[in-house]
Order: C-alpha cells, then structure tokens, then sequence
C-alpha cells in the first residue's frame, strides 16, 4: 500500500487510541515523517506569481506540485514566500490553461492547431509585415525576467524591431525616471538601521516584495519611527507611528514645501550639496515660494506637521529616509508622479544620506558571464526608430526603454502599427481603459501571445502559444541585488503537464529559424547558462540542484560617485531642459486639477497583498480570501457614507468620466473623504477565469481614462473623478 | 441571534470564565515542566505578535498547501476592528486560531477520542475520527473548530514537521516575521519583551494569554490593544 498522509494520519489515530499509553517511547511522528519522506520529493525555482521572483522550493508528492517553501539563499525571499506563491502553484493544474496552440477564427474564438501551422503562419505573416511596412510596425511586449529578455530581445533585435516595451508604464515608471534623472538609479533603503522614515504612499504590504517586507518589519519592530502618508490607512501606515491622510495626487506640494522648509531652515547637508551636487541653486530658487501653509491648503496635512516631518528628517539625517517607493503615490499614477519622485529624490540629497547606513544605498547586483560571442554572435541593436515615440523628440523623449504600450494602442488604432508578441505580460487589462487597450490590440493585422492562461489579452490575439508553467521549464539565471545579493534559477520540477506547451525559449527558437535568424541561437540553454555561471565556482549541474545561491558584496557605503551624467546629484537636469521640460522640479497639479465638484471623489487604487494584478482572481485559495474579507469593495469614509446615506455592504452606483459601474462599498474610518479605493485585482474580463467570476467586480482600469505623462510615458493610473449614487 | 448561537455564547461565557478560575489555582510546577523533565514531550509554542502582521494571509495559504485542506477551510483566521475617528483611528487586529488550551476542554468534549494532546502539547484532531458532532466547537471558549463536511476543521501546529523537527508552516512563511515557534518558555520570555517595549506607545499592550491566567497556552499572541477589544476573554 502506499503510504499517503492521510491514511498514516487514520493509522496515527488507531494507534493514539489504542496504544497512546503503552507506546509512549514510539514517536508516530517521528515514523510518519520518515516514512513520507519516500515519495515527497523537492527541487529549487523561483516563484512566478509575481515579479519579484522569489526563490523557492516546490515539494512534489506523488508526480504534483504539493507546496512551495522559501529558499533561504535568495536574495528576495530569504525563506520566505507571501500567500500569492502559496496560492500560484495551483496555476500549473489550472484545468483552463492552454493546452495547444490556438488560432482566432471569430470574435474570441479559437481552433487549436499544430504547432507547425502556428509557427509557419506566424512566420509567413510578420515576414510579409516586414517586408511591407518595416521594423517599425513591430513591437514585443513583456514582463521583463531573464529568459523573456534575452530571448525576446534577441530574437526582434535579429528582424531589426527595437519596440520592446515592458509594463512599467503602468507600476513604476514615474518612479524610476525622476530617480534616474537626479540621482542615476533607484537606490534601495537602508530601513533597519534608519531613525526616520516617510513613506509616501508606498504599501509594502499590499505591494509585497518579500526582501522589502523584512526590512520593513525589523523598523516596525526597532526604533525607526515611520510615517505613512497615504489618503488611505494601508497595510503599513496601520502598523506605523504615524498615517498622514493626504489629497490624492498632492504628494509633490507636501514634498516641496518640506525640502523648501529643510532648506530656508538650514536643516539639510551643506556639504553633500556643495561637493556632490549640481544645480542647487536653481531647484532652491524655484521652490523657494512654497510654504507649509501653502502646502496644507492643498494636501489636507497641517502646515505644523509639515514642519515637524521637516525638523525629523533634518533631525535624524542622514539615518532619514524619504522612501522611493515603487508604484505607490508615484510609480505611475498622476500626472505630476514624473515629478513627485524628482523632489523626493531632492529630498534625499538633501538628506544627504546617499551610500550612508540608515539612508539611501546602491547595492551592486551581482555579476554573470556572457556567450563567447565569437562562437554565439549576438545581433545589432537595430538603429530602427521606435514605434512607441521613445526617445522621439516631439513624442517622448525623456521615456526609458521601458516602452509605451498605451500609446501604441493608438497608433495600432491609427493603422500605423502592425504587430506585437506579447509574452507573460497582460496589456488589455493592465493598463487603463479597457476600450482603448482592447480596440488597438484588435486592429493589429499579427498579434501573437504566449502564455499558459487565457488572459484579457491571449482571447484578443490572432495566435496564442501555450508555455509550460513556470513548474515545467529550466529558465535562465538571473541576478538580484541588494542588501543579501543572489543568483538563481528556475528547474524542471515536473515534467510537462500538458505535453503540446512549450517553453519560451523553445518557442523562439524554432521562430527564429522559419524566419532564417536561427544563426543567433546556435546554443542550447544549458550552453548559456554556463556561460552565465562561469564567474562562480561552481557546475550547472550543481547549481540546479542548489537553485539559488547568496553571493556577497561589500555596500558602498561613503561612496559619492553617481550614475548620472555629471557623476553628481543633479539638481538641475540639463537632459530635461533640452527636452523641452522644466529642469528643475516644481509644483505641478494633478490632471483631473485641484478644483473639483463638491459631489466629486479623487479615484485610487492599489494591491492587496493576496492578488497579483489580476492574475491570481481564478486561483481558488486566494479569491477564497477576497470572499470571506469581503474585500473587493469600494472603500469610501464613514462620514461621507452616513450624509450620503450608504452602509456597508451597500451597492453603489460609481462613474467617471469613461464608464458607470456598479460595486459594493466598504465603509470605513480609514480613508480620506474625499477619495474612494478600490483595489486592483479584480474585474477580470476573460470568460475563461471561471473562479474569478465568483468575486468579479469593478477593476480600476474600467474608469481611468487613457492618458500619457510626458515625462516617461506612464499611464497616469489614478487621474480619475467618479461621482458615486446608492443603487 | 438564531437560539443555537445565543447558547453557545452563554456557554462560551461561562466555560471561559470557569478555565480562567481553574487556571489561576494552577499548581505549583507547571505541565511542561513535568513533561519536560520526562525528557517526552516538550512544551512548545506559537508566539504571534499582531503588532507586526500585516494580513498578508501568507500563513493561511501556507497552512492550506502544508495540510492539504479545502480552500474553504482555514486553520488561521483574523479578527479586526476599527477604533476610533478619521483620521485618528486605529485598526486593531490578532489571528484566531487554536489556542492549544491546556486541559483542552475540546479534548475532554469529544465523544470518539478524535482530539489529543499531540507533539509540543498540541491540541490535535485526527480527522478520520472526527465524526463531526460539533461538540468541539460548542465547548471551545474561543470558537474555533470549524464545521466541514465530513471532519471539523482546525490547527495542530503542523504535528508532521514538528516530527521532522522543523517549525509549524505558518511561522516558516511570514513574510513579517510576526509569528514565532520554539519552548513555551522561551517563547513566553519573548512575548513579555516585546509586549514591554510596545508598552511605551500602547499602554493597553499585554500578551495574551499569558497576563491573564497561568495556564500554559500552545499560541501566544502578543497585542497592541485590551483582549475585549478584539471578541477575547
Ligand atoms: S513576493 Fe510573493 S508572489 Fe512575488 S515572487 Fe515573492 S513569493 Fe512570489
Ligand atoms: S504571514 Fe505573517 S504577516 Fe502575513 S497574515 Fe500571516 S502572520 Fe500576518
């Protein structure tokens, strides 16, 4: 018989019956625990459930993913795992997934077909797009992850594509531009060993990143006091010294009449702005008129609390923190979040606590090798101009490569843009305005998806690739920085579930040699990743057996050099001033303006710390969770529901200036009046997601309409206005 | 109120204030350290400190996968509650879950012997017997077994891994590093430090059940807030 736990566990019962006082030397347990140990086997990888990717163990009892445990030699999860990755592994016995290459024949219909025909259409169909309009009507849209890159990258750089766009426009994009043009990249904060922090709108427990979460508890614990502001009382600021409710999209007036107060008061670090930094003068000029009152009448915090945060951050630098966030208040949510995440990162220089304990640090990322490019030449990068106007004067000029989906969208709608691959990456919904996204992506004359679910996206393209999930597929190592450094990897676990998916890779592969770019994989997977493994000490054939791997790095700490064009901070950003945009940072509205009617609620959105966008609505355990919370509700402040005369639970009327939805409403002390949340992981629109239908509700993306910051490009997920009536 | 709940409640009522008096008469060594000394069984403990959770629900998921149970069922559930006005308002929160009683009253209730004191002094069901006549949970002054289909549902500190000499699931997962597992003793110690230091801003802050009766609870649950504040006794 074999052995499984539930009939040990009827055994453990006869025998603690029976025997439980004659036998008190035998430990069952001990026994049981052995005994199982034959048939449960288990094999590194790294989560797939969200971006950070955490390192994993998959247990595999009798030939099926049982569980997952974190890997205590990665640098994101440190052994740990949140409920998303509990819950994600179910994705790999999803009975919806996509099992064989599918070919549009209607409005969302689809034939499977042999991955010949697919990969034949396919080829013939962008070979004649290529052919007739050229690279620039081709674009490649990702999640951005080590196999997804290089793969991706390599294979549109060989046709001359350089469109490669990622999600960023709609999570950080906002976020990294003002970091990158101050103070050269986005540093990770130093929380532990801090004395003050202030967090703008970024909820680490909502928006978990596993690594991020630790630091951000050992504060909790320790002495750093923490400041949350956030116009609603998030998965932090509840834990926190301190929650500042703000007006949606005035987080940069509560910034710069901070910095300007740090500085009238001779509060910040001379020194580091004298020696380390340009353009002081100017950006000090420029917001030499924005006070604490001021501030206080359009942000709602009191001018006297502005001045305490001020006096605490110069207090304490440079152990303070202004933290950088990550889509937060200025990933990518207002118009002004381009220039929110500029001042704060002002902030911090003037903090001077860049490369300091306690303070702002650049962590290297560890190092990998790279293909003998003799034996594996790699493509040009093509001199193609971009489709999406990145780097385009008169379009986006100041955009990174991170690529404009939305935009796209339009010209795909205009007729200007042709096709677009979209890997592990869900545009249609993720971005705002559903219609928008939808009608662009249905007016591609080739749109290929690869995926393993049936996403808003996959039932619009004109091919959808089946991958094996993440459980079923060796990937590429990658490389984390940070405070703990690692290196990691994804291994087979199982075999393939369904046996016509593909990896990746594989897909590609086969691609490119229909399309006579095979030249630039003559490689197998294992040839890169020893090639990648080649600065360690150690076999690919060990590493898959270890998965991860922590790989020590000295922070550099004191160090002042920075990645900027000067080397120094730059205040001033001679970059933006030619692109025609202010070159220092000041106040700026948000788009739906400062003004509004009296019936009128400022419209945000953010995680909850058990859905992944919308990716994880359909995985059983976790909407479980959103039912028995009752947590995809719209939250609106107690007072205002009782004038309005809304309870809990009520189903409310809520429209923008792009739709009316229906949604029940949270009512709540935790939120500022004069906004409503709604968080993001629901409103799915694929008919396939058959759990998710069970808790289907609004999805923020319905009402924010389509928009472009001209900074980075980003998506502006929060400049929206609803009115809300009882229905 | 249906009749059968406002039974149990008086019940609940009652047998809770009975355990409290029993406790407070304890005796002179406690169980664990009897146990302990028989070098068997060790007291161990769960400690949670609340003041940190974030209610990610990384150990609820955690603990379904480890046990193998129903997505429907949860071993680990959260009781919260607002105080308080915008924007001064303070959301309190503790996991509700086994508390592992000691002389578990569920233990003496079950009329099949399902429940046992298990690996750490655990309160354990063995789901095979459980012939799901409820008793558990009338009498459970903290209302926890939940009633399935065909076997009551609640925590046995993960008595497999226990075996294995590894922590419960959900202290292996948090991701805030809010819960805890070791010797009741040193778990103890740890709750009373921490509850010390969050003393400073919450005055209110105690370790429960510890500050309230003697007897040796298996979870220990370190709050910001008084214990009626969050459905306690
Ligand atoms: S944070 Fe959670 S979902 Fe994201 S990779 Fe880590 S464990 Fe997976
Ligand atoms: S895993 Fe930790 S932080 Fe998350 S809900 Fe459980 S106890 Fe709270």
């Amino acid at each position: 018989m074999k052995l499984t736990r539930r009939n040990l566990l009827k055994k453990s019962g006869q025998l603690a019956g029976a025997l439980a006082l004659s036998l008190k030397g035998f430990n069952f347990f001990d026994w049981s625990a052995e005994a199982q140990e034959a048939e449960i086997e288990k094999a590194p990888t790294l989560c797939n459930t969200c971006g950070t990717q955490c390192g994993a163990w998959a247990y595999v009892k009798n030939g099926r993913v049982w569980k997952v445990e974190g890997h205590e030699e990665d640098g994101r999860s440190q052994g740990k795992l949140c409920a998303r990755s509990h819950g994600g592994l179910r994705w790999v016995y999803d009975s919806d997934r996509i099992k064989e290459p599918l070919k549009r024949v209607g409005e969302e219909e689809f034939e499977p077909i042999s991955w010949d025909q697919a990969l034949d259409e396919i080829a013939e169909k962008l070979q004649d797009i290529l052919h007739e309009y050229g690279p620039r009507t081709v674009g490649f849209g990702h999640y951005p992850r080590s196999t997804g890159t290089f793969y991706g990258e390599r294979f549109m750089h060989a046709l001359g594509v350089s469109t490669v766009c990622t999600h960023n426009t709609s999570c950080n994009a906002a976020r990294n531009a003002g970091f990158i043009n101050s103070m050269g990249g986005v540093p990770d904060a130093d929380l532990a060993n801090s004395k003050y922090v202030l967090m703008i709108g970024r909820n680490h427990g909502g928006g978990i990143r596993t690594d991020q979460m630790k630091k951000v508890s050992k504060a909790l614990a320790g002495d750093t006091k923490i400041v949350c502001v956030d116009p609603r009382q998030n998965d932090i600021a509840k834990l926190a010294d301190e929650w500042l409710p703000i007006v949606p999209g005035t987080d940069l007036a509560l910034v710069l009449a901070i910095s300007n107060y740090i500085i009238e008061e001779g509060l910040y670090d001379e020194e580091f702005v004298e020696e380390h930094a340009i353009g002081f003068e100017d950006y000090a000029d420029n917001i030499s008129r924005i006070s604490p009152d001021w501030a206080e009448q359009i942000t709602d915090i009191p001018a006297d609390k502005i001045k305490e945060i001020a006096e605490e951050l110069g207090g304490n630098r440079p152990q303070a923190i202004v933290h950088p966030s990550w889509g937060g208040a200025f990933g990518a949510v207002y118009a002004n979040s381009d220039e929110t995440a500029r001042a704060v990162s002002c902030l911090n220089a003037l903090l001077g606590n860049i490369n300091q304990e306690g303070g702002l640090i650049f962590h290297p990322t560890p190092e990998l090798g790279e293909l003998d490019s003799d034996k594996h030449p790699a493509p040009e990068v093509p001199d193609t101009r971009r489709a999406d106007g990145v780097g385009v004067m008169g379009e986006f000029p100041l955009a990174g490569d991170h690529g404009l989906p939305h935009y796209l969208m339009e010209k795909a709608k205009e007729g200007t843009f042709k096709s677009m691959f979209i890997r592990h990456h869900n545009p249609v919904r993720n971005f705002p305005d559903y219609d928008h996204m939808a009608e662009g992506f249905k007016s591609l004359e080739l749109s290929v998806v690869f995926e393993i679910n049936m996403t808003e996206t996959a039932i619009l393209a004109d091919y959808i690739l089946p991958e094996c999930s993440f459980m079923e597929r060796e990937e590429m190592i990658s490389a984390v920085g940070g405070p703990k450094a690692s290196i990691g990897m994804r291994t087979e676990v199982i075999p393939k579930v369904y046996e016509e998916t593909k990896s990746f890779d594989e897909i590609i592969v086969e691609l490119a040699e229909r399309l006579d770019i095979g030249e630039y994989f003559n490689f197998t997977l294992d040839d890169l990743n020893e090639a990648l493994l080649e600065p360690y000490d150690i076999s690919l054939e060990e590493f898959k057996e270890k998965g991860s791997m922590l790989v020590d790095l000295e922070p550099p700490i004191g160090e002042t050099d920075l990645n900027t064009r000067s080397g120094d901070f730059e205040f001033y950003s001679e970059v933006y001033e030619h692109a025609g945009r202010s070159a220092v940072v000041g106040w700026q509205p948000p788009a739906v303006g400062m003004n509004i009617e009296e019936d009128e609620f400022r419209f945000i959105t953010g995680k909850e710390g058990f859905h992944s966008h919308t990716a994880t609505a359909n995985i059983p355990s976790l909407a479980q969770i959103t039912k028995d919370y009752d947590t995809n509700r719209l939250w609106i402040n107690s007072s205002v529901a009782e004038e309005m005369g809304i309870e809990d639970g009520d189903k409310v009327k809520v429209e923008s200036s792009l739709a009316a939805r229906e949604v029940r409403v949270k009512v709540t002390e935790r939120i500022h009046p004069g906004t409503v949340f709604m968080p993001s992981g629901y409103g799915n629109r694929t008919p396939y997601y058959e759990k998710s239908q069970e808790i289907d509700t609004l999805n923020p993306n319905d009402l924010v309409p389509y928009r472009t910051s001209n900074i980075s490009g980003h998506a502006m997920r929060q400049e929206a206005l609803v009115t809300l009536e009882k229905v | 109120m249906s009749e059968g709940k406002k039974n149990r409640r008086d019940f609940i009522k009652g047998s809770a204030a009975a355990g409290l008096t029993a406790l407070i008469s304890g005796t002179a060594l406690s169980k664990s350290e009897v146990l302990a000394a028989d070098g068997d069984n060790a007291k161990k403990a769960l400690l949670m400190d609340n003041s940190l959770c974030i209610e990610c629900q990384a150990c609820r998921v955690a603990c379904q996968n480890e046990n193998e149970i129903d997505v429907e069922y949860s071993f680990i559930k959260f009781i919260s509650n607002e105080v308080g006005e915008y924007p001064e308002v303070e959301y309190q929160l503790r996991r509700k879950s086994c508390m592992h009683c000691p002389d578990a009253p569920c233990i003496a209730a079950c009329p099949v012997d399902a429940l046992s004191e298990g690996k750490g002094q655990f309160t354990v069901i063995d789901a095979e017997e459980c012939i799901v006549c409820g008793r558990c949970q009338e009498i459970c002054p903290f209302e926890v077994p939940e009633m399935g289909e065909e076997r009551m549902y609640k925590c046995d500190a993960c008595q497999h891994l226990l075996a294995e000499d590894k922590e419960p699931a959900c202290v292996n997962t948090c991701i805030a590093y809010a819960l805890d597992f070791g010797d009741y003793e040193d778990m103890l110690e740890k709750g009373q430090e921490r509850v010390d230091e969050l003393k400073e801003n919450h005055p209110e802050a105690n370790l429960y059940t510890a500050d309230y009766s003697e007897g040796e609870y298996g979870l220990l649950l370190i709050l910001k807030t008084a214990p009626e504040n969050l459905d306690l006794v």
